[in-house]
């Protein structure tokens, strides 16, 4: 079965405008359709060469059940790729709504209408809950006991689609997991350093910069998502493919501390020398800077939940992508920042 | 007494060096009566030439000690014949061309080098050689001829080839090229040697790629630390594709106002060494015999050693970087495992990761690389601390052949535990009898006074 059509749920978002951007690249492009809560910027990064003209545009809610097979029927998919979820730091409420609620409506939408095949954007995430992680790989068990309400509700939704998965409906799925995406229209990773940079706060490190951090250029990530369309379209590989989850990173894993040190570095900034608090005082630290934030009614620069995170290894190994889907980064971690902070210079940030 | 001091300075390196020399016991000794008055000949040659590696086949196993010995000394008298500055190439090239002949022979000897080259001695005694070599068994003999016709052709076109004598190495494909012929075809002889001797799958020779690495890890290494040396010898092997990004002149790395050009030099010449690493561990996964294993793992560690000591260093520009040899002796005694292989890699990669300054333009990409590098390490060997329950290490080749190794490694293991206790043994009663000895000195000094 050819990729004739594409409906990106979530596709006006971040990942979203690579999804497009990627698949506008691909011969012989698919019609594109997008289903999201609002549509696509009117100023978009230069970065991205698609024409917006020429996208198909459904604005409605994920979890309405109208909403979704309109958008279904218009744009009749071979494949629906859903990428939709809200960021960082927001309410339980939110996360139940989209990544489950949502999820559990477009899987009995997309049957409902026969669509056959879909491609769900989790998160690397689900398998980390404040422990190091050390060159995992999809044999990792999901804890018991999750970090967050966000990976919570991805890990569940994650469940979802893959159980959703039948070789005799037919209806085939896929899941994703990226680790630490940025590029452009990122609003966390890159951002969240040059805020750093700004503060004037680059000589602090936290930690002994001796573990390991996968990031992902979003372009990459992109990427994983057309190749694994592409074998739950094709008889040949739809049953390795179907039913299966997937690490997808830059495959260079590096050292948290030398990946920020690159990105202030590419900003024109090196410092001379470092302070380094290694993790129990900062730990200690960032409960007192908590504390003091409480009082004074503050934003809290440092937490302990921060420094867990920073001080975590955190990669993946993810041979299983590069044998089964043959995923293959095409943008290496020096040009992935290199077009974040070229974007983020675009639009002033 | 430079040594003494420095080992006093590093307590746990003079505790190693007393470990190696008194309380590690050799698996396979030596039987002096047992052997003919020409193989006594050819060890006498061996220490002559190299005392460092005399010592180190000493320790080999039996079936493959004396055919690794007479490799040695045959490419030793090779390239005694190439290196010698008085021997006109019209009369080396012929010689480098035809060696592996020579081996055909009973009693071929030379007698034209010049009188102060130094390891003259073992072409004067050819034919000493010779007849431990056709004592060897035949697939033993047919590899050193082999490796020999290799190596002397490779060797007489470099004389002949005048663009590399004026200009040295060019492009990374050329340093390579070079670093094949002085050293990765040692590394093929020595495979075959011992996948002849059942050490090592044949595999091993299908995956020649293997060997290359072993040999172009060290070469690689020594030629970034021989910097200064080469250079006023009028030699240079720093390639001239990685060198020039740095610099117009490779020689001007020696002046103070070059020095951070020179640096960033070094951290990308250390940075292509890397791109052999795994090549490193994956084939010394897979070396069966543990004498064997020793013979191979021990110049890696050095070098990696000696490569986390250039890496960034000033003084390469000075003289020769040496690692310390309190150092070296515990490189050897924790090297004897495939696990202590891995945690010294371990342990000098990060070091190297650290030195890298923010302002190198590799920086980025040292660091990558030895992330990379840490995560095969955790692939061959993990931590089990690291794997959840319900996970398990995926099951690939090179994690199957490390955990088949570090299995084999077991049976050594309490051989080493005992050596440690033994020296820990010695030391305490040494330490108690110091202590008392100052407390009798004293009470007797008082005593006197009184």
């Amino acid at each position: 079965m050819s990729l004739d059509s594409v409906l990106l749920i979530g596709g006006a978002g971040f990942l979203g405008l690579h999804l497009i951007q990627q698949f506008w690249n691909e011969s012989p492009r698919p019609e594109i359709h997008v289903f999201d809560i609002r549509p696509i910027p009117d100023k978009i990064s230069k970065y991205f060469t698609f024409d917006p003209a020429a996208i198909h545009i459904h604005i409605g809610d994920l979890t309405s059940e109208d909403d979704v097979k309109l958008a279904i029927k218009e744009s009749n998919p071979s494949v629906i790729v859903h990428s939709a979820s809200p960021m960082h730091g927001l309410p339980q409420a939110v996360y139940e709504k989209v990544n489950i609620q949502g999820t559990a409506n477009l899987i009995k939408c997309a049957k409902d209408m026969g669509i056959t095949a879909l491609v769900y954007t989790s998160s690397a995430g689900v398998i980390f809950n404040g422990q190091d992680i050390h060159n995992a790989d999809e044999s990792w068990p999901i804890p018991e006991v999750p970090m967050d309400g966000y990976n919570e509700t991805k890990a569940i939704a994650e469940e979802m689609v893959l159980k959703a998965n039948s070789f005799d409906e037919p209806f085939y799925t896929v899941a994703l997991r990226p680790a630490g995406i940025f590029g452009p229209g990122d609003r966390q990773l890159v951002p969240g350093l040059r805020n750093v940079l700004k503060n004037g706060q680059t000589k602090f490190q936290v930690g002994d910069n001796n573990n390991l951090f996968d990031w992902t250029y979003a372009g990459n990530v992109a990427d994983a998502h057309i190749l694994a369309a592409k074998k739950l379209l094709d008889p040949s590989s739809l049953h390795q493919v179907g039913g299966e989850k997937f690490f997808i990173t830059n495959d260079t894993p590096s050292y948290f501390w030398t990946l920020a040190r690159t990105v202030w570095k590419a900003d024109g900034h090196i410092d001379s020398y470092n302070i380094v608090l290694n993790r129990p005082v900062a730990i200690v630290a960032g409960y007192l800077s908590e504390f003091f934030s409480k009082i004074l009614k503050k934003e809290p620069g440092l937490t302990p939940f921060r420094v867990k995170v920073v001080c975590a290894y955190r990669y993946h190994n993810i041979t299983k992508a590069k044998t089964i889907l043959g995923y293959k980064p095409q943008v290496g971690l020096e040009e992935g920042i290199r077009y974040t902070l070229d974007w983020m210079n675009e639009t002033n940030q | 007494m430079g040594k003494v001091t420095q080992l006093l300075a590093h307590p746990t390196e003079l505790k190693a060096a007393l470990q190696l020399k008194f309380f590690r016991k050799s698996m396979y000794p030596i039987d002096v009566n047992s052997q003919s008055e020409t193989e006594k000949t050819c060890y006498k040659l061996l220490k002559k030439t190299s005392r460092s590696f005399c010592a180190v086949i000493m320790e080999l196993n039996p079936e493959l000690r004396n055919a690794i010995m007479i490799f040695y000394l045959v490419l030793r008298a090779l390239d005694t014949i190439e290196d010698d500055m008085t021997i006109s190439p019209d009369v080396k090239v012929p010689i480098l061309r035809e060696f592996d002949s020579y081996l055909l022979t009973k009693d071929w000897t030379f007698n034209g080098s010049g009188p102060n080259e130094k390891d003259r001695i073992v072409l004067v005694q050819f034919d000493v050689i010779l007849a431990e070599y056709h004592k060897l068994k035949p697939e033993y003999q047919d590899v050193i001829k082999d490796i020999t016709f290799k190596m002397g052709n490779g060797m007489a076109d470099y004389i002949s080839n005048e663009e590399f004598n004026l200009n040295g190495v060019k492009t990374v494909a050329d340093y390579d090229l070079y670093c094949h012929y002085v050293a990765g075809l040692v590394g093929e002889g020595l495979t075959k040697l011992t996948v002849a001797a059942e050490f090592g799958p044949a595999s091993l020779i299908d995956d020649m790629h293997l060997s290359e690495s072993m040999g172009l890890f060290l070469q690689k290494t020594n030629i970034i630390r021989d910097y200064k040396e080469d250079m006023d010898d009028g030699r240079s092997f720093w390639p001239e594709e990685i060198w020039s990004k740095h610099t117009e002149k490779l020689s001007n790395f020696t002046k103070p106002e070059y020095l951070q050009d020179g640096l960033n030099c070094t951290s990308d010449l250390v940075l292509n060494v890397l791109e052999h690493v795994k090549d490193v561990l994956i084939y010394l996964s897979q070396i069966y015999d543990n004498s064997t294993f020793n013979f191979c793992a021990i110049p890696q560690v050095m070098a990696i050693a000696t490569l986390s000591a250039v890496f960034q260093n000033p003084l390469v520009f000075k003289q020769n970087v040496k690692i310390r040899k309190g150092e070296t002796c515990k490189l050897i005694l924790e090297s004897r495992t495939y696990a202590g292989v891995l945690n010294i890699f371990s342990k000098y990669l990060k070091t190297i990761h650290h030195k890298c300054p923010v302002s190198d333009p590799n920086y980025l990409r040292i660091g990558i690389k030895c992330g990379e590098l840490e995560q095969f390490l955790e692939e061959l060997n993990p931590n089990p601390s690291h794997i959840p329950k319900g996970a398990k290490p995926m099951q690939t080749v090179y994690y199957l052949n490390a955990k088949k190794k570090l299995e084999l490694d077991q049976s050594i293991v309490p051989i080493l535990k005992k050596e440690y206790s033994t020296i820990n043994t010695v030391l305490s009663l040494f330490g108690c009898s110091f202590i008392f000895f100052l407390i009798f000195a004293y009470d007797f000094a008082k005593n006197s006074a009184v």
